[in-house]
């Protein structure tokens, strides 16, 4: 296994494919992981099929709805969006996100300057 | 956290939706895969992979599509169901490999559970519900309580006019009814015939809510005065007298004198104030007293809905001071009107013993619960590796506590089952067993839905009980302890003895509290019997003469008829003695109010009174304690003459000579047909005899001699020198040959009258409790056998080592009976003391003796140990047996 892919940390596949919701509209599981792997450049190792678990945790939270419709290639395919309650927790999560990682990076460069 | 909430729920909803609809939506699933992967292959086959080498890749790239598949089962599904279902498959498989424990453990059960059913069910069909008819729990009469009666004293029988103004208090009431006991005689080709009627108001039946089995109720215009005759017959009395012959229906019968028609049948269940035959009767402010000579209507209402027990007294309080003002002499000088329900003047003494009886019960199946919690955590021990196993294989403990749990429920619903049969037998022998009269003639005691839901409740409760502890226990351990443990644990105890071992001591304690409170209701009961009734009830024969009231007004007339009746008895061959009284012994007569001329006093003074003839005391060997009884020639000339018994001379009269003294009785002074002037001079006492029944006990009594009385009930007792029940026949044949209308009723020996009236509620009591003690004694049994018997088999290699050191066969004896009876003995030294503890509780039940009494503590104590001593026989001298070789071997 590659060693310098990451694994992808436990609840942040959740941000990560609300954020790709919100920004490119409805999407099949097949684009977001299409999308995922685009953005972080190939340094996620990503299980594609955990995408699946985590849309489904998120369509029993309310964050997201599924529909079925056709993909470009004129397949039948279910496209995921998301909601209104799905943007409110898009932001709680993204502030906590970027609180937490501030905190960690501030840690982390009190631990090399000493 | 409110969204939290919701969102949980929601997630509930989805997956109850998941699992409504699962077949659809798993194909769909796997179609959205299959898509997924058809185009991550088609993307590496862009890149120029081969088609193998893409498919593999693509799967890689996707991950285990298997476990995608059971995540999101778990998810959308209720898995929580599909386990349960799995839990409870390996649950019966495995108690059906351990098919001993299994039986033992439910037919443990189902001997508490059992017992709790059959005893509920009495409770629910006696005490909680026993009335079939509509707002029975509404249904209250009123009582008027003096202020200084006794808690359970007062009257509750009223007049007419009385009864009338309570039933127009409307806003109290929305229906009630009045009824007046009547003794009918029922004249037929074979003689007379006593039946036991009441008399009915206006919309009885309405009121009661029931229509008739056959035939039809009565209706408005058969109450009406100059109405043809008509009453209407009660189920049990048409079974027994008629043989549910219909053709009697709309048939005519000569009822105390009078011919009237038979209108209808009530259903079984229908058995209203415990009378053979109902007859109509309109209530007039004008009528006086009813035949019984004082206020007999007994008036029943059924209280508003919504109206409280103590706003309908208040109220009713209101309505009596206003009845009081127009008959003082009726009230007391103050008093309160008490609200009482139906049932409660039926079981107000039966319903200790029935709580007591269910305490038991709970006590019981405690023990039992024990028992199994015993036997299970001694198989827990030996599952210990099996659950290692499994958490070491990463099931979560609250996995194991659920598998557990669902074990105990198996064996708790199969106890229940079994139970319930054992109660649906065991309830037709308690129902022969229980005192009759005790309970409501409308109860009918059978397993019914209710009883059912608390049975399933019961075993649901008893799981929880015996099943938590073995659960936490097993499911706590160290996983590593078990696993590297060999399994056998060596000399020291394992953790969970203790454990055990308290179960043990507590089930002896139980067992004990029940074992000492059997010996000593059984005590009491024997105390009871042995009682001093204050008379000889042996060889005494006792019926009830029920004189034609159209033939028998006046007290010439009863004199004519009694005084030549009771010279014929006397001369049969073998009766020693014959007397007449106007109540059937050991019951006390009517209640008065009471004067003593010179002895001013506030408070109401009462006594009880009954009209007897000059052999009465010698009849019934009462003590005379001072001055004589009646002579003959006083009783003959209707001397204003009375006769006291001790109490009486205690209360009213103490430190003085009662002989001489003069008492007024103002109920005689009131009724109809008797002198005005009732002062009556006091010329003897005689010992105290039991009048109040059936709580025992003597109020003040006065005896007058019966040729001043109006013919009401009389009563002819008779001595004899043979057993009393074989002078039956000679009796009605002399009371025949005087009157062939005069029907004989409540024949019985006085022996056999008090047994039923008296005896049968300790009787049932105690009878019970040793039953329960019983099987409280056989349940510990098997609790100390098996814990015994389970601990050395675990020891054996112990015990083999000890043996190849040089123990002897009596040391090993001695160490394995003395483990089980240390434990033994802690238990009953926890239940001696409970039962101390408990001694004022049951001491009200107790007569004659008291809840300390060390007799019965020490006999049961001494029982208990015994028996004990015995279960911890046989695994002691298996263990004593023990082949050092073979105990060392085995491993």
């Amino acid at each position: 296994m590659d060693t310098k892919k990451s694994e992808v940390l436990q609840g942040t596949l959740d941000l990560m494919i609300l954020k790709t919701l919100q920004a490119l509209g409805p999407l099949h599981g097949f684009g977001i992981a299409r999308r995922i792997e685009q953005v972080s450049h190939d340094t996620l190792q990503l299980n594609e099929g955990t995408v699946y678990t985590s849309l489904l945790r998120m369509q029993q939270q309310g964050w997201i709805k599924a529909a079925w419709g056709t993909s470009t290639n004129n397949r039948k395919a279910k496209f995921y969006s998301i909601t209104k309650r799905g943007q409110k927790q898009l932001e709680i999560e993204t502030e906590n996100w970027e609180r937490i990682s501030g905190v960690i990076g501030r840690v982390l460069r009190l631990e090399t300057e000493r | 956290m409110a969204s939290k909430l919701e969102r949980s729920l929601q997630g509930f909803a989805a997956k109850l939706r998941g699992f409504l609809s699962r077949q659809g939506h798993d194909a769909e699933f796997d179609d959205e895969i299959q898509e997924h992967l058809q185009l991550l292959t088609e993307k590496y086959l862009t890149q120029g992979m081969s088609r193998e080498e893409a498919t593999r890749a693509a799967r890689r790239q996707f991950g285990n599509t298997t476990l995608l598949r059971e995540n999101r089962r778990e998810l959308q599904t209720l898995t929580s169901l599909e386990a349960l279902w799995l839990d409870l498959r390996y649950s019966l498989r495995t108690l059906w490999k351990s098919r001993a424990f299994a039986a033992v453990s439910i037919a443990t059960l189902a001997l508490g559970i059992g017992a709790a059913t059959a005893i509920f069910s009495v409770i629910d069909n006696v005490l909680l519900a026993p009335f079939p008819y509509k707002g029975a729990s509404r249904m209250v009469f009123p009582r008027i309580h003096g202020a200084e009666q006794d808690e359970d004293e007062g009257r509750q029988g009223y007049t007419a006019a009385e009864a009338l103004e309570l039933a127009e208090s409307s806003q109290i009431f929305d229906g009630s009814v009045a009824t007046e006991e009547d003794l009918v005689l029922y004249r037929h080709g074979g003689g007379t015939d006593q039946l036991y009627g009441a008399r009915v108001t206006p919309g009885a039946f309405e009121f009661f809510g029931m229509p008739a089995l056959y035939g039809r109720v009565m209706q408005p215009r058969d109450y009406e005065p100059g109405a043809p005759p008509v009453f209407i017959l009660r189920y049990k009395t048409w079974k027994e007298r008629f043989g549910e012959d219909l053709s009697i229906l709309n048939k005519s019968f000569v009822l105390n004198g009078t011919a009237r028609t038979l209108i209808g049948i009530m259903p079984p269940r229908f058995g209203w104030y415990d009378a053979d035959l109902y007859i109509p009767e309109k209530l007039t402010r004008s009528a006086g007293v009813g035949p019984a000579g004082y206020p007999n209507w007994f008036f029943l209402g059924r209280l508003k809905p919504g109206l409280r027990d103590e706003q309908a007294q208040v109220a009713l309080t209101v309505v009596a001071n206003g009845l009081a003002k127009l008959h003082p002499h009726d009230y007391p000088a103050q008093f309160t009107v008490l609200v009482k329900h139906i049932g409660d003047t039926v079981f107000e003494h039966f319903k200790a013993t029935l709580y007591i009886v269910l305490t038991a019960v709970g006590l019981l199946l405690l023990i039992a619960c024990s028992n199994v919690a015993n036997l299970m955590l001694a198989r827990a021990t030996t599952r210990e590796r099996e659950f290692a196993l499994r958490t070491a294989l990463g099931a979560r403990r609250a996995r194991l506590i659920r598998l557990l749990m669902i074990e105990s429920m198996v064996l708790a619903l199969a106890g229940a089952a079994l139970g319930t049969a054992f109660a649906w037998g065991g309830l037709k022998l308690l129902v022969a067993s229980m005192p009759q009269e005790l309970i409501p003639a409308e109860a009918v005691i059978q397993l019914n839905a209710p009883v059912l839901i608390f049975t399933l409740c019961v075993a649901a409760l008893t799981a929880l009980i015996f099943g938590l502890a073995p659960a936490l226990q097993l499911s706590r351990r160290d996983i590593n302890d078990s696993l590297r443990d060999s399994g056998k644990g060596m000399g020291s105890r394992s953790q969970d003895g203790w454990l055990r071992d308290a179960v043990v001591v507590g089930e002896v304690a139980l067992s004990l509290v029940l074992l000492i409170s059997a010996g000593l209701l059984m005590r009491s009961f024997v105390a009871l019997r042995h009682a001093n009734l204050g008379l000889r009830a042996d060889h005494v024969f006792q019926t009830m003469l029920v004189l034609p009231a159209e033939r028998y007004k006046t007290t010439e007339q009863l004199v004519q008829f009694v005084r030549p009746l009771l010279s014929r008895v006397k001369a049969l061959p073998g009766v020693v003695d014959a007397a007449e009284s106007s109540r059937l012994p050991p019951y006390g007569g009517n209640q008065t109010e009471i004067d003593i001329a010179g002895k001013a006093h506030l408070e109401n003074w009462q006594s009880l009174f009954q009209y007897v003839s000059e052999g009465y005391f010698r009849t019934l060997r009462i003590e005379l304690r001072q001055g004589r009884t009646f002579s003959e020639a006083e009783i003959n000339n209707a001397r204003k003459v009375a006769v006291v018994n001790e109490t009486f001379a205690r209360r009213y009269l103490a430190n003085q000579n009662p002989i001489g003294q003069r008492v007024r009785l103002e109920n005689l002074e009131t009724e109809a047909n008797t002198p005005q002037n009732a002062w009556f001079e006091i010329v003897g006492v005689v010992g105290d005899v039991t009048n109040r029944i059936p709580q025992g006990g003597v109020d003040p009594e006065l005896w007058l001699p019966y040729t001043l009385a109006t013919p009401g009930r009389q009563v002819l007792i008779v001595r004899t020198a043979q057993d009393p029940a074989t002078m039956m026949d000679l009796v009605r044949k002399e009371v025949w040959a005087m009157d062939s209308g005069v029907a004989l009723a409540y024949s019985n020996t006085l022996e056999g009258f008090i047994n039923e009236r008296i005896y049968a509620g300790p009787r049932f009591g105690s009878i019970m409790m040793t039953i329960f003690g019983c099987v409280g004694l056989i349940l510990v049994t098997v609790g100390v056998y098996s814990l015994l018997a389970y601990s050395t088999a675990r020891k054996t290699q112990e015990i083999g080592i000890r043996m190849a050191l040089g123990a002897r066969p009596a040391d090993v004896l001695g160490m394995v009976i003395g483990s089980g009876l240390r434990l033994v003995l802690g238990g009953i030294a926890i239940g001696v003391a409970t039962s101390l503890l408990l001694g004022r509780f049951i001491g009200g039940q107790l007569i004659g003796v008291t809840a300390y009494d060390p007799v019965t503590l020490g006999a049961t104590t001494l029982l208990l140990t015994l028996t004990a001593a015995s279960a911890c026989w046989i695994p002691a001298r298996r263990a004593a047996r023990v082949d050092p070789m073979i105990a060392l071997r085995d491993q």
